[in-house]
């Protein structure tokens, strides 16, 4: 509400409808806006409340708990011995992922822009490619062909292979399209005052695609993290999986899977990426903009 | 789905105009021939450790699964595996399970792409609309919430609303509004009719804030004088809208809903949550039976289901390079 609004209203009681008529479209705009924001938080809301109720509130199914009962944190850890195992899997094998994936697309995405060597080309056509065929679907039978041959079948750390590759082809296209923003001339000077390449890019070409990298660090983030399919295929042992497919093969009932000890692990595993992402908002929309308004 | 996919505008531009920018980018680099020499070594360099990954986990599996297609491999056979041409695509192409399974698959996809498209689109507009900076940045934050879940954590948080006794959906549906009975209560999930449509609203939910965003950073492309000088002529926010926005994020719209009917038509991990390996469910697609045939079948016929996974990717390819000549920009 505008002061200007509150001022004719005071003024002119006999046209106090005229505010919202003024305002309709705005009040209509904010109104359909939280709609949608209502319905994307209620179910992660009904969550959250799920992980503190007591037992018999998670059994009435009430959105709101009676009373709230926060000893379903302590207990899944405490209680659920594959818990922490699980959760070290997925912590270990998403921060390799995100790590190597960062430094391929990076070195990749610099040389594509700013050394081109011969047949680049191809490479950006092929990456492109990847991204319209189904290879995640459709690769998982030779990937567990190549893996059962390296010995990699039932191993945690084989995953990261795999993995690595989820989300490696758009994070290449991405930093290629962020080192397009940086001008050839400061690349060229920087080389001409004799430094390398690998300097230019350290010192010179990474300050300057900062927000790419958190686009790619969040891309990859939530891929590996929440990776299914291939853990499922290529790791049968419980204790060697990480903690998505646990959850999903996970059914609510009694005992250590009760609902509230569920929703508090569902809890912990989601929420330090939406902390990370809240905090990291800003430099991530400057990438994904950057990324957009350029070409 | 399976994983978010996520690109850049750029990205989907440069499909269209690719091989003419890269042919002249190629021609410019400078020098003797020892300095060109030196510059290729070194940009191959760089590229090596991506491409050493992209090769061994994506190149070669697609073309190892090409070439298995044509021989009667199992993996937990010792036989050697032959050589058998085209028997593998015969046998599934004769078999009606395949085709009922490729029209899952689109069926699928016609439930899910028109919200994921329209829906953000609409929501785009209204939110390039809010002038509050504060409350624009916290609309975006909200929406894009369900963008940075990781993918199985979105499924296993829908499989508990959907879930028969203890969802909050159906909790909502019987014991609040009343209007079914714990007997008659909608089977949500499980191979049911209501399957796909379920997923589908999932899908959609997941996506809306990524895509929204795509939007707004289109929307902000475009200038906002056409716009005002319309409105100030007297055109209504419909008429604006269909004439000068709609319009300029065709394209773009046009290959969005390219690449989304390329993940909709390949969705795998969802099936094998919601759905398994029931062959009646709805949701046993060309992907679930080639995921079936290749580690739970039998000795592991991966030749044969090699030739499904090739027959369901080429079939979407095929239908992805008409969708992109019917909706090339003209000139």
């Amino acid at each position: 509400m505008t002061t200007d609004a509150l001022h004719e209203n005071a003024i002119a009681p006999i046209e106090a409808k005229g505010w919202f008529a003024q305002n309709r479209s705005s009040i209509v705009r904010h109104a359909v806006i939280n709609f949608f924001n209502v319905v994307i938080l209620l179910p992660l809301t009904w969550v959250l409340l799920m992980s503190v109720k007591t037992l018999p509130d998670a059994m009435r199914g009430d959105f709101w708990p009676r009373s709230f009962d926060f000893t379903h944190y302590a207990y899944v850890f405490e209680r659920i011995h594959t818990l922490p195992v699980n959760l070290f899997n997925s912590i270990y094998v998403t921060a390799a992922t995100v790590l190597i994936t960062t430094v391929c697309a990076v070195l990749a995405g610099y040389a594509l822009v700013h050394i081109r060597p011969g047949g680049a080309g191809v490479v950006v056509t092929a990456l492109l490619v990847s991204l319209y065929f189904p290879v995640r679907v459709v690769s998982i039978i030779s990937i567990y062909e190549t893996q059962y041959r390296l010995g990699l079948i039932n191993n945690t750390s084989g995953l990261i292979l795999p993995y690595v590759t989820l989300q490696l082809a758009i994070s290449i296209l991405i930093m290629r399209s962020m080192f397009q923003l940086v001008p050839h001339e400061i690349i060229e000077s920087a080389r001409i005052d004799g430094a390398g390449h690998w300097r230019t890019l350290l010192e010179v070409g990474l300050p300057m695609v900062r927000n790419g990298l958190v686009v790619i660090f969040i891309v990859n983030f939530v891929a590996a993290w929440g990776e299914y399919l291939l853990c499922v295929t290529l790791v049968d042992d419980e204790a060697k999986r990480t903690m998505p497919v646990v959850l999903a093969a996970a059914q609510g009932g009694q005992g250590q899977w009760s609902w509230p000890n569920l929703a508090a692990v569902y809890v912990i595993v989601v929420t330090p990426g939406i902390i990370a992402f809240t905090f990291a908002q800003k430099l991530f929309f400057k990438g994904l903009m950057e990324g957009a308004l350029k070409g | 789905m399976g994983i978010p996919q996520y690109f850049s505008w750029n990205e989907l531009r440069m499909t269209q105009t690719i091989a003419s920018r890269e042919a002249n980018l190629d021609a410019k680099v400078e020098g003797g021939q020892f300095a060109q020499w030196r510059q290729g070594v070194g940009g191959w360099l760089f590229l090596l450790p991506a491409l050493a990954f992209f090769i061994g986990y994506q190149v070669w599996p697609i073309f190892r699964v090409l070439w298995v297609s044509f021989t009667d491999f199992q993996f937990l056979s010792d036989k050697p595996a032959q050589w058998i041409w085209f028997n593998n695509y015969a046998q599934a192409l004769s078999d009606p399970l395949l085709w009922t399974s490729l029209g899952r698959a689109a069926l699928f996809t016609i439930m899910f792409l028109p919200g994921t498209i329209i829906l953000p689109l609409l929501l785009a507009i209204l939110v390039d609309k809010v002038s509050n900076q504060r409350l624009a940045t916290l609309y975006r934050v909200i929406l894009l919430i369900p963008a940075v879940i990781p993918s199985t954590l979105i499924f296993v948080l829908w499989k508990w609303m959907y879930n028969y006794q203890s969802g909050p959906i159906n909790h909502l549906l019987v014991d609040v509004l009343g209007i079914f009975t714990l007997q008659n209560a909608p089977q949500w999930l499980g191979g049911t009719p209501l399957t796909l449509p379920s997923i589908a609203v999932m899908e959609v939910w997941w996506g809306l804030g990524y895509h929204t965003i795509f939007f707004i950073a289109g929307l902000a492309a475009i200038s906002k004088d056409l716009p005002d000088a319309a409105r100030i002529d007297g055109a209504s926010e419909w008429q604006v809208f269909w004439h000068i926005t709609r319009p300029q994020l065709a394209p773009i719209m046009m290959i969005l809903v390219v690449l989304r009917f390329g993940t909709a038509m390949a969705v795998i991990d969802e099936y094998l949550i919601f759905g398994g390996f029931n062959r009646a469910s709805p949701t046993y697609t060309w992907t679930v039976m080639m995921y079936d045939q290749a580690f739970k079948l039998g000795l592991w016929r991966q030749g044969y289901a090699a030739s499904i996974g090739m027959i369901g990717a080429v079939a979407m390819m095929c239908v992805m390079v008409v969708l992109l000549r019917i909706f090339r920009p003209k000139g």
